[in-house]
């Protein structure tokens, strides 16, 4: 069994929102007036370990704000841990949804070829497999459409073409296979199912649909708020999750009738 | 299998930041001239505007530091405006650059440097095209000298390490102060003064001289006049701006990398 990812004690601090949008004038200010203060850092990840095997498909979930992504992110190497170390064996391919970062009034064709380069592959090479691309998409008359012309079920059909059309070697999805008709998602399904038994693809999926990370997923590990409160069989991890959220449920709803009473 | 080989010849990281420079480069002039790649003229139009204007209004005054010729006077102003244009052009596309990818670099790895540069990538196309044919027309006819047209280039190289310089520079901190362009605007109008564009140098009071020496357009600007106008390569104020040009890139790419590791808590 070959590691794909691995991570040791991973912790991360990140500055907080408040800090989000300050401008030169107030700083400036505030520096005369002598009150700078170091920017206010919050603990994002606690000690996260985990190794994935080459070829696992695994799952993530959690409650909102639980640090999914921002693993995702570290994990894509997108941010550093603050401390702790982080391997991967591999390329890495995000499946990102059409949008941030590609051209409206451009075309298909084009953003097609851009999003291949931001993944890492060279433009000859994307010129080459855009029309394989489209055709899975079942996009081939789009091709000089600008990208504002396609719907959002096209653009997402369009997403998950370039990304798995690249043949990753790790594919992180992030919340994204919800969308399309049923007969896409069945053909997508088909895909990711033919990419992790003929070429050993690692799979990360974060998903709130407990149903289909249990369909698809061997292990998953749960995040609660930035510590792994679980990792192992998928079926007991969503049981012990449904556990705790219910029991959360309970209680704040406790909490919240006790003054109407 | 077709991944390894795809990935494999795909591996070094230099390659892959020329790659992203040329696509990032190609979206922004795409963006820009949609439909027409005339557009770029209109870069050119309006220094010619602008120089047809100055040449009435302060022609006959700075005459006679033109070798009494209006031409002269026209063609100082036309030189000043298309260089300086460059300059802030570049560099106020660049400023905004990083932030407004914010949303791509939360997804996908890539080296946020590419952002900035390829603004200064496209802008140096559009020179190339607009701009660079007609100050060469311009030397020509003012020189007969096709070696000098060659010379336009070392000039014009130094000028792209500033804009490299101040996009880098100017792109990472408008990550940490929003209202930067605000500032960078003023700066900028302060600037397009304290550079002799449409004014000659000489009627500047010796204790202010030093504004010329600090300025590096200023320095960049003589030299594109001294070749354009007179024909005359001055080789020392040459090596001013190419070391002015290489110290700011330097500036600007060690300060973007040391401020890198908070730009993603931030956008």
């Amino acid at each position: 069994m070959t590691e794909a990812i691995r991570l040791d004690r991973v912790t991360l601090w990140r500055r907080t929102q408040e800090e989000f949008s300050y401008d030169l004038k107030r700083t400036i200010l505030n520096l005369l007036e002598g009150q700078y203060h170091q920017p206010i850092r919050k603990q994002i990840l606690h000690e996260v370990s985990l190794t994935i095997a080459q070829g696992e498909r695994l799952g993530l979930i959690g409650a909102n704000g639980a640090g999914k992504s921002t693993l995702l992110k570290v994990i894509c190497g997108i941010l550093s841990p603050t401390s702790g170390t982080l391997r991967v064996r591999g390329s890495i391919t995000p499946l990102i949804e059409l949008g941030v970062g590609f051209d409206p009034e451009n075309s298909v064709l084009n953003n097609i070829i851009y999003y291949g380069v931001f993944l890492g592959f060279k433009r000859r090479e994307m010129q080459v497999r855009a029309a394989e691309i489209l055709d899975f998409a079942e996009l081939q008359d789009y091709a000089w459409v600008p990208l504002k012309g396609l719907s959002s079920g096209m653009k997402a059909r369009l997403g998950f073409a370039i990304a798995t059309q690249v043949e990753p070697e790790i594919l992180i999805l992030d919340e994204v296979m919800a969308v399309g008709d049923e007969n896409f998602r069945r053909k997508s399904q088909k895909r990711l199912e033919e990419f992790w038994q003929r070429r050993h693809t690692t799979i990360l999926t974060v998903s709130h649909n407990l149903d289909s990370i249990r369909d698809t997923c061997q292990q998953v590990i749960w995040l609660d708020r930035g510590k792994v409160r679980f990792v192992g069989d998928s079926k007991e991890a969503i049981t012990q999750y449904l556990d705790e959220s219910r029991h959360q449920f309970d209680q704040t709803n406790h909490a919240t009738d006790r003054p109407s009473d | 299998m077709v991944s390894r080989t795809l990935l494999e010849s795909f591996s070094t990281e230099s390659g892959r930041y020329v790659e992203l420079v040329h696509v990032l480069a190609e979206r922004a002039l795409v963006a820009r001239y949609r439909g027409s790649i005339l557009g770029v003229y209109w870069s050119v139009l309006s220094p010619v505007m602008m120089s047809v204007i100055y040449t009435g209004i302060f022609g006959t005054a700075f005459l006679q530091y033109y070798n009494n010729s209006y031409w002269h006077y026209a063609l100082a102003v036309f030189t000043g405006m298309v260089t300086f244009n460059f300059f802030s052009g570049a560099t106020s596309q660049a400023l905004t650059s990083v932030v407004h990818n914010g949303g791509l670099l939360n997804k996908v790895k890539l080296p946020m440097s590419v952002f900035p540069v390829a603004i200064i990538v496209a802008n140096c196309f559009q020179l190339v095209v607009g701009t660079l044919p007609l100050l060469a027309i311009l030397t020509l006819w003012q020189t007969q000298n096709p070696l000098l047209v060659l010379a336009l280039l070392l000039p014009l190289l130094a000028m792209v390490g500033v804009c490299l310089g101040m996009g880098l520079l100017v792109s990472g901190l408008y990550v940490f102060f929003r209202d930067l362009p605000y500032f960078y605007e003023i700066m900028v109008a302060v600037l397009s003064i304290a550079t002799p564009l449409f004014y000659p140098p000489e009627i500047i009071p010796p204790r202010f001289g030093v504004i010329l020496s600090l300025n590096p357009l200023a320095v960049i600007i003589q030299v594109v006049r001294g070749i354009v106008l007179e024909g005359v390569v001055a080789w020392d104020l040459m090596g001013t701006a190419l070391m002015a040009g290489g110290l700011l890139l330097l500036l600007g790419l060690v300060m973007f990398q040391s401020w890198r590791s908070h730009y993603m808590d931030l956008l």
